[in-house]
């Protein structure tokens, strides 16, 4: 009987959490299509090092993004801060040394502030915003390294391996993402972000000061965003880079949205992002192994993602807001 | 000469066939004249309206036009065939059209010639029309260029025009419904408006709703009072002599035996003067505004809509900044243009009975009573939230105000009307502020929910929190206000205690 009933919670709360995460349901149906398919392939250790490497690049640029989701606006300057940042290091490097990376999380930021204080003051759609000033940090980063992709030694020691298989990157971004999901679930600020998102006049009733939360939604956006790019500078070469990439900023909105955090805001969150990025570095890792053309596979990646925003926005019918 | 143009008689509608919206009402417009129909929120007045235009069919009920008995047009193409249109009372404008592209929008097929649009020629027709109804305005100019009263008056233009475009014969007098044109606009505006709109009497009818008393007294010729989906009073303001507060009377007159009875005056009024203001003025909405509120009393405004009333306790909750005036709270300067989120700092809670305004509706139970009380559950030292903490909060509020709910995770939307307002003054509950402001608490939830609200603020009274009180309900004045301020014009007129205001308002 005892038994039963403690199964029947199990039961339970599975069901709540597939529920609350119903993106599980489409990484677990991956995991079986893709094992299925190539066994061999797609458990081998070479594959799995190369899961991990990509979610590790998706879940840095995501993770910070995501704060500003969740109040129903917009963060696309993270891959400009990555490559401001690191260009700002490879200067700085001869007079701070090692500790010229510090430069990046200053400029995520300082960028942060920037943005929250135009959009609340000026009162701009911050997608446009952002857009732009990814478009000047490029523009920057290429005027100040002249032109070339600047290669800076002296932080071998991120990607150094500590466990065989796991790159080390991989496990320098777990303590990230926990602190993300412990600021997220235990932090009021976050609990204000959210109300923000959900109904913002209701914010505003309940004495949140509104203004000053959006600011801070954007500093949290650039400071997680630079704080990941200090990994991922050296994960993805250990140079400045210049070219902009459509990829690179696409991609970690689909993990946002994938994750079933809303682009209107009000719900979700890094947990969320976490399971976007994994589910979403399945799909593109069991395409890349069919003999796909690169091509199909960026359609297909455009139609998830029109995809998990129709469901995304769907999920809320539910709520009538009147 | 039988001068009546359209008459409505008997009409009946519901609505999931439990809300009846119109018990059988008549009214009737006449030629050249504006008539006004009047009654409080959920009168009926919109559903009759809607009904005139087509946009929903009656259950029983007749329709004449020019003393022929009709069937019900079933579209507003159908309502246009007879002369009736309806200028809504916002979002009607395309701030970037030209008003002659605008005075044309829809009709545009009749001006096209070899496949373009003949410019020339509408511009033309364009100015005619504005002229003969006595609209003055440049029809190349922008909308969004006009003045507001500029733009609702070639709105009503358009109207005119679309009947006279879409009528059966030539003499159908265009009939239009202006669904509280007024709302949107200043004195000034509005007064310009009426000034265009007595001019053009002579081209159609009007039918005008609204629920701001002086301007109908002034404005229109015979006046119609809904309340709760019957007809209850028709004047006809040129031959009878009534006041302001007549006609206020008959739009929101009720019974005394609606009355429940006050708690007696048990409670302990302190001596202290918690909030005080002094000549407070927003220019356009309210002016000299005086009050000292005392620790533990609660003052109500009452008037009608358009009073000034809803404007005077959104500038104290900080949602809208006061032009002149000194406001303080316990003797502490309140600034003009403080936020919300520095007044509730300062011990002033706002609480709207509008559903949707102040819940988060896809948050859970707790989650909306914690949003206010952060304070209450982070952790001494850590300041993490306690989640124990959030949830012990909730399940006391829960059962205190026997909110019926399966748990205290539940979402909110899922929640009834009553229970959602128990909710939203639950949390304040645990809050206790200083000063509560309630701007209409018990707005669109059934009887016996109110009753429990009624009785939650009593306690909180009780316990000492001061509130300030506007609402469309008289009996809730009686029942929670120690002094009753009446504002009309956006001044106060009377001030009354609430024995006094009973015996008003049931005469």
């Amino acid at each position: 009987m005892n038994n039963r009933n403690s199964k029947n919670k199990v039961f339970q709360r599975i069901k709540q959490t597939l529920k609350m995460h119903p993106v599980i349901i489409v990484l677990l149906a991956l995991l079986i299509i893709f094992g299925s398919i190539y066994p061999d392939r797609f458990f081998s250790p070479i594959n799995i090092k190369s899961i991990l490497r990509q979610f590790v690049t998706l879940m840095l640029f995501a993770l910070g993004p995501t704060f500003v989701v969740l109040t129903g606006s917009l963060d696309l300057s993270y891959v400009g801060v990555w490559m401001l940042g690191g260009v700002l290091v490879w200067m700085v490097k001869p007079i701070l040394g090692i500790f010229a990376i510090i430069m990046i999380p200053v400029v995520g930021v300082t960028t942060g502030f920037l943005v929250g204080v135009i959009q609340t003051k000026a009162k701009i759609p911050s997608f446009i915003l952002t857009l732009s000033l990814l478009m000047t940090y490029t523009g920057l980063a290429a005027l100040l390294a002249e032109g070339y992709p600047r290669a800076v030694e002296g932080y071998e020691f991120i990607t150094a391996p500590i466990i065989r298989y796991v790159p080390s990157t991989f496990l320098w971004t777990i303590p990230i993402i926990a602190a993300a999901i412990f600021f997220m679930k235990y932090t009021r600020i976050c609990v204000y972000l959210n109300a923000i998102g959900s109904n913002e006049e209701g914010a505003r009733l309940a004495g949140i000061n509104v203004d000053k939360y959006k600011i801070l939604a954007f500093m949290l956006s650039g400071g997680f965003t630079g704080v990941g790019a200090i990994i991922l500078f050296q994960h993805l070469g250990g140079s400045a880079q210049m070219e902009l990439k459509l990829n690179t900023l696409v991609w970690p909105l689909v993990a946002i949205v994938l994750g079933g955090t809303p682009l209107t805001g009000g719900s979700g969150g890094p947990q969320r992002t976490l399971l976007g990025a994994i589910t979403f570095t399945i799909f593109y890792r069991g395409l890349y192994l069919s003999a796909l053309h690169p091509t199909m596979v960026t359609l297909l990646v455009g139609v998830l993602l029109i995809v998990a925003i129709i469901i995304s926005a769907r999920g809320l019918k539910g709520v009538t807001v009147t | 000469m039988n001068d009546k143009l359209l008459e409505v008689k008997e009409v009946y509608k519901t609505f999931d066939e439990v809300v009846h919206a119109l018990k059988g009402v008549s009214i009737e417009a006449r030629k050249n004249e504006i008539v006004g129909v009047v009654g409080e929120n959920g009168a009926g007045k919109s559903t009759l309206m809607k009904i005139l235009v087509g946009v929903y069919s009656p259950d029983k009920g007749e329709l004449y036009h020019k003393g022929k008995l009709v069937p019900f047009p079933g579209n507003p193409k159908e309502a246009a065939k007879r002369g009736i249109s309806i200028v809504y009372q916002e979002n009607g404008v395309i701030p970037w059209l030209k008003v002659y592209q605008f005075l044309f929008l829809g009709h545009e097929d009749k001006y096209i010639q070899f496949m373009t649009l003949q410019k020339d020629s509408m511009k033309q027709q364009a100015c005619e029309i504005l002229q003969e109804l006595h609209v003055e305005c440049d029809v190349d100019a922008f909308m969004h260029e006009l003045p507001l009263s500029n733009q609702k008056m070639i709105e009503i233009a358009r109207a005119i025009l679309g009947v006279r475009l879409e009528r059966e014969d030539s003499d159908t007098t265009p009939i239009i419904i202006l669904d509280e044109p007024t709302a949107p606009l200043t004195d000034d505006e509005c007064k310009e408006l009426f000034r265009d709109l007595l001019k053009m009497k002579k081209n159609a009818s009007f039918i005008f709703i609204s629920h701001i008393i002086p301007e109908v007294m002034e404005y229109t010729d015979r006046v119609h009072v809904l309340r709760d989906g019957n007809l209850v009073a028709q004047y006809d303001l040129s031959k009878e002599k009534m006041t302001e507060e007549d006609l206020f009377r008959a739009i929101v007159g009720r019974k005394s035996s609606e009355y429940i009875s006050r708690s007696g005056d048990s409670e302990a009024l302190g001596e202290d003067t918690i909030l005080s203001a002094k000549n407070l003025t927003k220019r356009g909405h309210f002016y000299d505004i005086s009050f000292d509120l005392i620790r533990g009393s609660c003052i109500g405004f009452f008037g009608p809509a358009g009073s000034g009333k809803s404007r005077i306790i959104r500038t104290i909750a900080g949602l809208t900044n006061y032009d002149e005036g000194e406001l303080t709270a316990k003797e502490q300067m309140l600034k003009p243009d403080e936020l919300p989120h520095v007044r509730l700092s300062r011990g002033i809670g706002y609480f709207s009975g509008e559903t949707g305004k102040e819940l988060f509706l896809n948050w859970s139970l707790s989650k909306n009573i914690s949003i206010i009380n952060m304070e209450k559950i982070l952790g001494k030292i850590t300041r993490v939230i306690q989640f124990s903490a959030e949830r012990k909060m909730a399940e006391k509020i829960v059962q205190k105000l026997e909110i019926k709910v399966p748990s205290v995770g539940t979402d909110c939307y899922s929640l009834s009307g009553g229970n959602k307002q128990k909710v939203s003054v639950g949390k304040w509950l645990e809050r206790n502020p200083d000063i509560l402001l309630l701007d209409d608490p018990t707005i669109g939830i059934d009887v016996g929910a109110r009753e429990d609200i009624y009785q939650v603020l009593l306690e909180m009274k009780r316990n000492g929190i001061s509130m300030i009180l506007v609402s469309d309900e008289p009996k809730e004045y009686y029942i929670l206000c120690n002094k009753i301020m009446f504002v009309m014009d956006g001044r106060i007129q009377k001030v009354l205690g609430p024995e006094e205001f009973r015996k008003v308002m049931s005469t």
